[in-house]
């Protein structure tokens, strides 16, 4: 058998195809949302909620900021963690403008990697808190002075700023590493599909094997 | 929407349901699946009827659909079985390609060998089939023309090791 007969054998079942489908039209017409569409419809109001919650957390540290201006660590800390604030409330609004914009009849691939983006929300936060690892002392700073009103910067001899700058340069590097690995280009890497599985599950493993596939000819 | 567009829909239903018989019998090994997959292709058609541009072939739009949706969809279906359904009333019934006795075995032959291509190949394979060319192949899967050219030389390969055997 070829593919010539295959088209054949396929082109003589079209009449018994439709005769094997009754729909039940009153029904479909009374029907407002599918599975599908209810799951992204609970995923926008899940992005929602997260929205608001980035917006509370940027004018809080803005406030922080602008109440009492100065260079000092716990100010610059305040700023960075906002930038990393301002970066998710972005993203978020992104996957909601991207969610509104799915069009299941747009081409495969297009599609497939618009689902992936929204579907791999879980990723992008993850991604996000990674990339704030190495400035782990901006929390530090930050939470001693909301905490005890205490610059911890002003404390620290000459050798623990030598230190924690390097650890944040050796973390930065690592981090920088890992968040490029972490993409579904790389999902036949075994560590890459065990974390993409862990952190989100075994539907955006499937949802990169499919699109590492379609994008290798 | 209203009653112009239900009929309207209906007439398009009449004329094309077959192709969701065929995404179904070639994405899901369950029956259960297949109808619940059918129910989620109708609902979608449905619910994106107002989007759907007149100027080109409505059967090229809707196998845009049914095969978008049996992608996304097909993720749980190996973990699936066939269990009685629950729905007392349902909205799409298929019959059951195992038990139909009037369908050749050719044609059940073939549903066995496009459920062993990958997600990607057997939209490749039902839209070669349905006797589209490589570049409408290409246009509607969002694939180059040489990738598509490629798959189809690969399954025809597979095809023939397979019958030869």
């Amino acid at each position: 058998m070829n593919l010539d007969n295959l088209k054949n054998t396929w082109d003589k079942q079209d009449e018994a195809s439709n005769a094997s489908i009754e729909i039940n039209q009153p029904l479909l017409f009374s029907i407002g949302v599918n599975q599908q569409m209810e799951k992204l419809r609970n995923m926008k109001i899940a992005r929602i909620a997260e929205s608001v919650f980035f917006f509370i957390i940027i004018v809080s540290l803005w406030q922080y900021i602008v109440s009492d201006f100065t260079f000092s660590a716990p100010t610059i800390s305040a700023i960075i963690l906002n930038i990393f604030a301002i970066i998710g409330f972005a993203g978020n609004i992104g996957q909601l403008v991207l969610m509104s914009e799915l069009d299941f009849s747009a081409p495969v691939k297009d599609l497939q990697r618009n689902m992936y983006s929204v579907f791999s929300h879980k990723l992008q936060v993850t991604r996000l808190v990674l990339l704030s690892v190495p400035l782990y002392m901006a929390y530090t700073f930050l939470g001693f002075d909301v905490l005890f009103s205490v610059d911890l910067y002003q404390y620290l001899s000459e050798q623990m700023v030598i230190f924690y700058a390097i650890s944040t340069a050796i973390l930065f590097v690592i981090a920088a590493w890992v968040l490029s690995q972490i993409t579904y280009k790389n999902i036949t890497t075994p560590w890459v599909k065990k974390v993409i599985g862990y952190i989100v599950g075994e539907q955006l493993i499937d949802m990169a094997e499919f699109l590492n596939n379609a994008e290798t000819a | 929407m209203n009653k112009t567009t239900e009929i309207e829909f209906s007439q398009l239903m009449n004329q094309h349901k077959g192709i969701i018989y065929k995404v179904v019998n070639s994405y899901c090994q369950h029956h259960n699946d297949r109808q619940d997959l059918a129910q989620e292709i109708l609902t979608a058609l449905w619910l994106s009827i107002d989007k759907y541009d007149s100027e080109y072939k409505f059967s090229t739009w809707m196998y845009r659909i049914a095969l978008n949706i049996a992608i996304s969809y097909y993720r749980k279906d190996s973990k699936r079985q066939d269990r009685p359904s629950i729905n007392d009333e349902q909205l799409i019934n298929i019959v059951d390609i195992t038990t139909e006795e009037d369908r050749s075995e050719d044609i059940k032959q073939l549903y066995r060998f496009i459920g062993q291509l990958d997600k990607l190949n057997k939209a490749i394979m039902i839209l070669y089939l349905e006797s589209e060319s490589y570049e409408s192949i290409a246009n509607s899967l969002g694939l180059s023309k040489t990738n598509v050219a490629t798959r189809i030389g690969r399954i025809k390969v597979t095809l023939a090791n397979q019958f030869q055997d």
